[in-house]
C-alpha cells in the first residue's frame, strides 16, 4: 500500500529524516513510537506531501507521489489525516466540516455527502452534534469529528499524528475506541502515538524511531517484550 | 467672542455639496483600494521572490511617503500624461485609492497569515487545491478578522480626503477654506467642517461595530 525508500528530509541544516525505509501493507495498523523530536511527525507529513522531502521515494497505491505527472491532490484524496490539534474548521458546523471535501473535491451531491456524514457521526457517537460548531465540542468530541471528516473522503489509508496528545486524560479512551473500531474494520493505518497500550493491542507492527532513523521494527510483542536495541530499551523504560 | 451662525447658514449649500463629494470620493476610493489592495496583498504573499518584489516596493512607497506628495505627483505629474485637463476630483480618488491599496494589502496579508496553518494543512490533506482551501477555509475566517482594520482604514481615508484642498478638489475641506477666506473667519467654517467629519467618522464606526457583532455570531 505504502512503500517508503531511503526517505531523507532536512529543515535548513537540520537533517530530520536520515534515510527511512518502510513498507505498510493493506489492512495493516503500523504504530510509530519514539522520543519527541525524532522525526515521527515529519515522516508522517511526508506521506501526504504536507512536507516536501529531499531524497528518496514514496509509492502509495502504486503511485510515486513526487513524480511530475502525479496530481498530489488526487493522492491526498486517498490518504486521510488526523492531527494532534484537530484542525476543525471553526466557521462551519460539524456537518459542514465533514461534507465540505466530499462535495467540493469528490463532487458528490449534497444529499449523498450528508447521508455519509450522518452515518459517520453515528459511528463516532456524535450524531446529535451535527449542527454544533467546533467551539462547543470537548477535545475528545472534536477529535472524533476530525476522524469522521477524514473518513468521509473514503480514504484508503489513515494517518494519525498523536491524535490523543492534546486531550484531557479522561477523553483519550473515547478517541482510541473509535480508532480501534476502524482498525478492526480493516482500515490501513499509520499511527504516531505515545499510547503504548493501544500500540500493543491494536498495532500489527511497531516502528521505533530515534534521531531520524527507524531504529527497530517488529510486532508489538517483539518491540515491547524483547527489544533488541539499547535505544529502544531505554526509551521504553522511560515510557512504560 | 461672537459666533456668527449666519456664515454657516449662508455656506450650508456649499458644505452640503462638499460633504456629498467627500462621501462619494471616499466610497469610490475605498472600493478601488480594496480591489487593488487584495491583488497587491496576494502578490506580496507569493513564494517567488521576483514576483513579490514589485508588490513589496509598491507598499513601501505608498506607506513610506506622505500622501500629500503622492497627491501632488498624481495630479500635476501623472494625470496630465493622460488628460489635457485633469479633474482634481479624479486625481483625488486616484491618489487615495493607490494609497489605501498599500494599507489594505498589508491588512489582507496579516489577516490571512493570522489563520492557524493547521487550517490550510487540514484542507489540503482532504484533497482540496490551494485555491479551494483559500476560498472555503482561509478567506472566510480571515475576512471576519479584517473587518475592524478595514473599517479603520476607511475612517482614515475619509479624513485624508480633506487633503484634496491642495489640488482644489471641491470636497468638504475645500469649502471650509473658501468660507474662511471669504469672511476672514476661522472658528465658524473650520469648526463646522470638523463637526461634519466627526459625524461621518462616528456613524461609520457605529456601522462597523454593528457589522462586527453581526459576523462574530458565526
Ligand atoms: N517546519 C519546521 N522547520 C524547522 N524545523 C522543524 C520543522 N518541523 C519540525 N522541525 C524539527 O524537526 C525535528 C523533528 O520534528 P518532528 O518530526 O515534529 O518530531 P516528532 O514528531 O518525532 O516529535 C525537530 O527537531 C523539530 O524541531
Ligand atoms: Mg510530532
Amino acid at each position: 500500500m505504502i512503500k517508503v525508500s531511503n526517505l531523507k528530509k532536512s529543515f535548513g541544516n537540520l537533517e530530520v529524516l536520515k534515510g527511512i525505509n518502510a513498507h505498510i501493507r493493506e489492512r495493516e495498523v503500523v504504530v510509530v513510537i519514539g522520543p519527541s523530536g525524532s522525526g515521527k511527525s515529519t515522516f508522517l507529513r511526508c506521506l501526504n506531501l504536507l512536507e516536501d522531502f529531499d531524497e528518496g521515494e514514496i509509492i502509495i497505491d502504486g503511485i510515486n507521489i513526487k513524480e511530475k505527472q502525479t496530481n498530489i491532490n488526487k493522492v491526498r484524496e486517498e490518504v486521510g489525516m488526523v492531527f494532534q490539534r484537530f484542525n476543525l474548521f471553526p466557521h462551519m458546523t460539524v456537518l459542514d466540516n465533514i461534507t465540505l471535501a466530499p462535495i467540493k473535491v469528490r463532487k458528490w451531491p449534497r444529499e449523498k455527502a450528508e447521508a455519509k456524514a450522518m452515518e459517520l457521526l453515528q459511528k463516532v457517537g456524535l450524531q446529535e452534534k451535527a449542527n454544533a460548531y467546533p467551539d462547543s465540542l470537548s477535545g475528545g468530541q472534536a477529535q472524533r469529528v476530525a476522524i469522521a471528516r477524514a473518513l468521509a473522503m473514503e480514504p484508503k489509508v489513515m494517518l494519525f499524528d498523536e491524535p490523543t496528545s492534546a486531550l484531557d486524560p479522561e477523553m483519550v479512551g473515547e478517541v482510541l475506541a473509535v480508532m480501534k473500531q476502524l482498525a478492526n474494520e480493516g482500515m490501513t493505518m499509520v499511527v504516531v502515538t505515545h499510547e503504548m497500550g493501544f500500540a500493543r493491542e491494536v498495532g500489527d507492527r511497531v516502528l521505533f524511531m530515534d534521531g531520524g532513523y527507524i531504529v527497530e521494527e517488529g510486532t508489538p510483542s517483539e518491540i515491547f517484550d524483547h527489544p533488541k536495541h539499547e535505544r529502544t530499551k531505554s526509551f521504553l523504560s522511560k515510557v512504560l | 467672542m461672537d459666533f456668527r451662525f449666519d456664515i454657516i447658514q449662508e455656506y450650508a449649500p456649499f458644505f452640503l455639496r462638499g460633504v456629498l463629494l467627500t462621501i462619494g470620493v471616499s466610497i469610490a476610493a475605498i472600493i478601488a483600494g480594496l480591489i487593488l489592495g487584495l491583488m497587491i496583498g496576494l502578490g506580496k504573499m507569493s513564494t517567488k521572490r521576483l514576483i513579490r518584489l514589485p508588490f513589496e516596493w509598491y507598499i513601501n512607497f505608498f506607506r513610506g511617503t506622505p500622501l500629500l506628495v503622492q497627491m501632488l505627483l498624481v495630479h500635476f505629474g501623472v494625470m496630465p500624461l493622460f488628460f489635457a485637463q485633469p479633474s482634481a476630483t479624479v486625481s483625488l480618488i486616484v491618489s487615495l485609492s493607490l494609497n489605501s491599496a498599500a494599507y489594505v494589502a498589508e491588512i489582507f496579508r496579516a489577516g490571512i497569515q493570522s489563520i492557524d496553518k493547521g487550517q490550510m494543512e487540514a484542507a489540503r490533506s482532504l484533497g482540496m487545491t490551494h485555491a479551494q482551501a483559500m476560498r472555503y477555509i482561509i478567506l472566510p475566517q480571515a475576512l471576519k478578522r479584517m473587518i475592524p482594520p478595514f473599517g479603520n482604514e476607511f475612517i482614515v481615508l475619509i479624513k485624508d480626503s480633506s487633503l484634496g484642498l491642495v489640488i482644489a478638489a471641491p470636497e468638504l475641506m475645500y469649502w471650509g477654506k473658501a468660507a474662511a477666506g471669504e469672511y476672514y473667519r476661522v472658528w465658524e467654517p473650520y469648526l463646522t467642517v470638523a463637526f461634519i467629519y466627526l459625524l461621518l467618522t462616528l456613524s461609520l464606526s457605529k456601522l462597523l461595530h454593528y457589522l462586527e457583532r453581526k459576523y462574530s455570531n458565526q
